[in-house]
């Protein structure tokens, strides 16, 4: 490069504007190589679900757009219909899209379909990506769902999804004598000792049960598989799974709003926010929302905190959300520029500093002074619990493994269905529970799993 | 002489109007049923390709079927939702028609207003009945919560998730019956009311003897007709409840839905849409038999 | 007092009928922080906010692709389907009633039926997320309602109208266009008006065959049902747009509504 600058007859303009785009190529994480627009007059296609961090995205694209001459359209469907989407348009070999969202619940099953580009050819390729993006850098736990058995990735996290408990009404709590819940049996006595006072409900959810339930399963000792990811005969009727829909469908009938089964996270979020219901078990994003969001009526009186234990131990549920590039997508380095770019470690630090979005995947970032110092609110270091909980199941065993079975999906629709009939009184646990695993092994058979 | 050529030249001209609509008709909706009926003889899923050719097993999915408890429930789900939508669709819907008539005349330019929630959008009605039936958002609920009533949550409460989907759907379609019977009254002869009238029949005697027997032919084609759309039933379904709680509110159409296109299982769905598919047939077939039976009578 | 009653029973029952449509109605101009309070204000000032945002939000193109996808489909469907049926209305061989059930039967099956091999065959022909490929779908049902509505217009006309002109030398062509569709013209609009609110209303075929270019109306107000939020005042702007249309529409079809709902097989 040197070189080049030396040979030609040079006008101080022209050597400006060299160093201004090597610059601004620099700060947008990309090789520092004099490349002026090396996408010029590319069109990006892409799609996501609505989330905060797309949004926050969006307006630092123009400047990747500046630099690299290509325009992003980034398409956003609410999430269920862009699951849908997604998994219609992936199964059918589509190339509509250059990158995309992997929703943790499919990302098993593009994998083993072999829907997902290999991104080990993008991030190893020192043409492509220099050696500071540092693949490694991004959370295991995170990473956990874009993996192949054979350590291939496919897809890189952009959201860590690290459950915690969020306790909205520390003052109610404290005027009844209760303390934070550190058992399953304290969560219930706590629940129970709120729930109607001052029209407050003692807990609140969503009607994602198969994200919820897996963490009371594994804490009274069970799974929903015997050994995932090899063993996938389901293990819904065992004891410990009917304890554990029991235990939550009895949180959601006595404790929760009316109407609960029909909730979306939002409507939980509200009530949480809006001090209507005491706790909310979710993901960091949805309960530190208590802390940070204008909307909050609950700020001064909220704690954010880890899910209580079950007997038999720890297993907060840890998921995250990927973006990946489809196998028939049209401009696959074009769509990783993108990725690199959107998930670079100088493009993440701008994004904490600037919006406070604090559910990234970096560890660099997660454990900087600068992530502390933002996440630390009233007290209570959310970036150590988040990272904690992200971390966990890299850490022991990993119970997440459930989640890279291919035929999750359909477990998932079972274990709704069967928490719903319990909440809503159809049938109790241990009968519904049979009933699931009835409908889980006819699934899995009827989809070609030897079961 | 010159007769017999008109006829030829206009059997001619039929053929020649005729062909392009039978061909493009057999081109859209013939091939795919064909195409549907194959594919639900193999076990097609989008994630396993080379599953659209397997015929290995043919009737696998049909005797699967029979065996699949969600199915049954489905099928059941279904002949439930059919026989009280249409009910309460049939009876509301003529007591409207019989209420407007007889205001004899007073009120027939209103009766196009009746129209409009049959009109809509369903996807819309959906979402007005989601705004009603959100015990947080709805103007019902909180109404109630004033005055010291809690009403339960009708679309997540196992016994009235059905009613919940019910009304809305009544809503949405009793104006058909009401249209259909309005039209049949106002062709009933007054004399044969004026008659009976002077015979001593009171009013109920009146509607007994001489109305329900007159619009009886309208009111069996209407209610074959709204069997049929009952079976179709999604955007209600899809939005107020998705099939649940459980599978208390799942029909087979929304069934298939989900076996098709959130499980990707396709040759499954094919298998279970064929099924709903020759329902429909059945049921047509009556349709058509009735109002064409009734056609010739008028 | 019961005369009294009886009197009004039939607006008073109107208003009660129409009052969730309304409901949702005056919920697309009201203020956010209106929308969920409770007691409702009735009156307020009305605002446009909600339709200002649905412009921003992708909105006008779902309601471009509504329009395209409904105004060509019916426009091919009466191409095609007006002169079948006066075939159909003249043609006094034997099928007339085998025919006429298939016919029927387009119009009855559920989407789902369908759906699958459609979707199957636009994969393969690229034609899903397009407009073309929701034109040729919405033909299974807006043909077959053609066919069977205008039917019995024709059947109406008179066949020696027809030969009186013949006498004078006319080809047949000729007195189809310039005899026999004159007269049934009224048939033809109502029947045109209802193709296009059948394929605007549809919701199920453009949920599954379309992504975000080809996204119609109905589809795109069940995306604004978003992840953060349900946007109450958005939504009813959107519904209420949705609506329109139609409802505008089929005030003006209003004589022939029963007729074409039941695919023609009662009169209005």
């Amino acid at each position: 490069m040197t070189s080049k600058l030396a040979a030609k007859p040079l006008s101080r303009r022209t050597l400006l504007k060299q160093a201004a785009g090597v610059t601004a190529g620099a700060t947008l994480g990309m090789p520092a190589i004099a490349q002026s627009k090396p996408f010029a007059g590319l069109k990006l296609r892409g799609a996501a679900y609505q989330h905060g961090f797309f949004n926050h995205l969006k307006k630092y694209i123009p400047e990747f757009e500046a630099a690299t001459g290509m325009t992003v359209d980034l398409q956003l469907s609410a999430f269920p219909v862009y699951n849908q989407q997604a998994d219609l348009e992936l199964s059918s070999g589509g190339s509509a899209w250059d990158f995309c969202n992997v929703t943790f619940i499919l990302a098993a099953r593009w994998i083993s379909a072999g829907l997902l580009s290999n991104l080990d050819d993008f991030s190893g390729d020192r043409k492509l990506t220099p050696a500071s993006w540092n693949p490694d850098d991004f959370v295991k736990g995170a990473q956990v769902p874009y993996v192949d058995k054979d350590g291939k990735t496919y897809g890189y996290s952009w959201e860590g999804g690290a459950m915690l408990m969020g306790i909205s009404r520390m003052d109610l709590m404290k005027k009844r004598g209760l303390s934070v819940p550190r058992t399953f049996d304290d969560l219930m006595k706590v629940a129970d000792g709120i729930h109607g006072q001052q029209d407050v409900t003692g807990f609140v959810s969503s009607n994602l049960h198969h994200w919820f339930v897996p963490p009371y399963i594994h804490g009274f000792g069970g799974d929903i598989f015997a050994n995932p990811p090899g063993d996938i005969r389901p293990t819904l009727d065992s004891a410990a799974a009917v304890q554990a829909v029991d235990y939550y469908g009895r949180l959601l009938s006595k404790y929760s709003p009316q109407g609960v089964l029909g909730y979306t996270e939002d409507q939980a979020r509200a009530a949480l926010l809006g001090g209507r219901s005491n706790i909310f078990i979710h993901s960091s994003s949805w309960v530190t929302a208590m802390l940070t969001s204008p909307d909050s009526k609950v700020k001064e009186t909220a704690l954010v905190t880890r899910m209580p234990l079950g007997p038999k131990g720890d297993f907060p549920a840890a998921n995250s959300q990927g973006l990946g590039i489809p196998k028939n997508a049209k401009n696959k380095e074009a769509a990783w520029a993108f990725i690199q770019w959107a998930l670079s470690p100088e493009l993440t630090a701008r994004i904490v500093k600037d919006t406070g979005h604090a559910s990234i995947c970096r560890r660099s970032i997660i454990e900087s002074a600068e992530y502390k110092r933002l996440n630390t609110i009233n007290g209570q270091d959310i970036g150590k619990l988040y990272l904690d909980v992200l971390q966990q199941p890299a850490v022991g065993r990993n119970y997440m493994a459930y989640r890279t079975v291919k035929e999750f999906p359909l477990m998932g629709d079972v274990v709704n269905k069967a928490v719903e009939r319990v909440v809503s009184g159809q049938m109790p646990a241990a009968e519904s529970m049979r009933v699931a695993q009835e409908a889980a092994l006819s699934s899995l058979r009827r989809s070609g799993a030897k079961v | 002489m010159a007769l017999a050529s008109y006829e030829s030249q206009r059997r001619r001209f039929a053929r020649q109007a005729f062909a392009p609509s039978l061909l493009f008709l057999i081109l859209v909706a013939g091939l795919p049923t064909l195409f549907l009926i194959i594919t639900s003889l193999t076990p097609a899923a989008l994630v396993n390709p080379g599953s659209l050719t397997d015929f290995s097993e043919p009737f696998r999915n049909y005797i699967l079927l029979l065996r699949d408890k969600r199915f049954v429930g489905s099928l059941w789900v279904q002949a439930k939702l059919s026989f009280y939508t249409v009910t309460m669709q049939v009876l509301i819907g003529t007591s409207m028609a019989l209420l407007v008539h007889a205001g004899q005349g007073r009120w027939q330019s209103l009766r196009h207003l009746f129209v409009i929630p049959m009109v809509l959008p369903p996807i819309v009605v959906a979402v007005i009945w989601k705004l009603i039936y959100t015990p947080d958002i709805s103007p019902i609920y909180r109404a109630a919560k004033a005055i010291g009533i809690v009403l339960p949550s009708l679309t997540t409460h196992v016994d009235f998730a059905l009613w919940a989907i019910v009304i809305a759907d009544t809503w949405e379609w009793a104006p058909f019956t009401f249209l259909m019977v309005l039209a049949a009254l106002q062709t009933l002869p007054s004399e044969y009311v004026e008659a009976a009238r002077m015979d001593g029949a009171d009013t109920i005697g009146v509607f007994l003897h001489i109305v329900l027997p007159y619009i009886a032919p309208v009111l069996l084609v209407c209610t074959l007709f709204r069997v049929i759309d009952s079976i179709k039933a999604f955007p209600l379904i899809f939005l107020l409840t998705g099939g649940g709680p459980g599978s208390v509110t799942e029909v087979t159409n929304y069934y298939a839905y989900l076996v098709a296109f959130n499980f990707g299982e396709l040759g499954y769905s094919s298998a279970i849409t064929v099924v709903l598919l020759s329902l429909t047939v059945v049921i047509s077939w009556a349709a058509m038999r009735a109002s064409r039976s009734n056609q010739s009578i008028e | 007092m019961k005369k009294y009653i009886l009197h009004w029973a039939v607006p008073l029952l109107l208003i009660l009928m129409l009052m969730p449509f309304l409901w949702l109605l005056q919920m697309s101009f009201k203020p956010t922080p209106l929308i969920l309070e409770f007691p409702p204000q009735l009156f307020f000032t009305p605002t446009l906010e909600h339709y200002v945002g649905l412009w921003k939000d992708g909105f006008p193109e779902s309601f471009v692709n509504s329009l395209i996808t409904s105004t060509i489909s019916t426009a091919l469907a009466l191409l095609m389907g007006v002169p079948a049926a006066y075939a159909l209305s003249r043609w006094s061989g034997p099928g007339k009633f085998g025919l006429g059930l298939g016919i029927l039967l387009t119009r009855m099956a559920p989407p789902i039926a369908f759906t699958i091999p459609f979707f199957l065959a636009y994969r393969w022909l690229g034609l899903l997320d397009t407009r073309t490929g929701l034109i040729l779908i919405y033909m299974t049902f807006n043909l077959p309602l053609v066919i069977w509505m205008m039917q019995p217009f024709f059947d109406a006309v008179p066949a020696s109208l027809e030969e009186a002109a013949l006498m004078d030398g006319a080809g047949f062509p000729t007195v189809f266009a310039e005899i026999v569709m004159p007269v049934a013209s009224a048939g033809i609009a109502a029947t045109a008006i209802l193709c296009f609110l059948y394929a605007w209303n549809d919701f199920f075929f453009a949920l599954i065959l379309t992504r975000t270019d080809a996204r119609t109306a109905p589809v795109a107000v069940v995306n604004f049902m978003n992840y953060e939020g349900w946007e109450w005042g958005k939504i009813a702007a959107g519904g209420s747009l949705v609506m329109a249309p139609v409802l505008v529409f089929s005030l003006l079809v209003r004589r022939y509504l029963v007729s074409g709902l039941t695919a023609g097989a009662v009169k209005g």
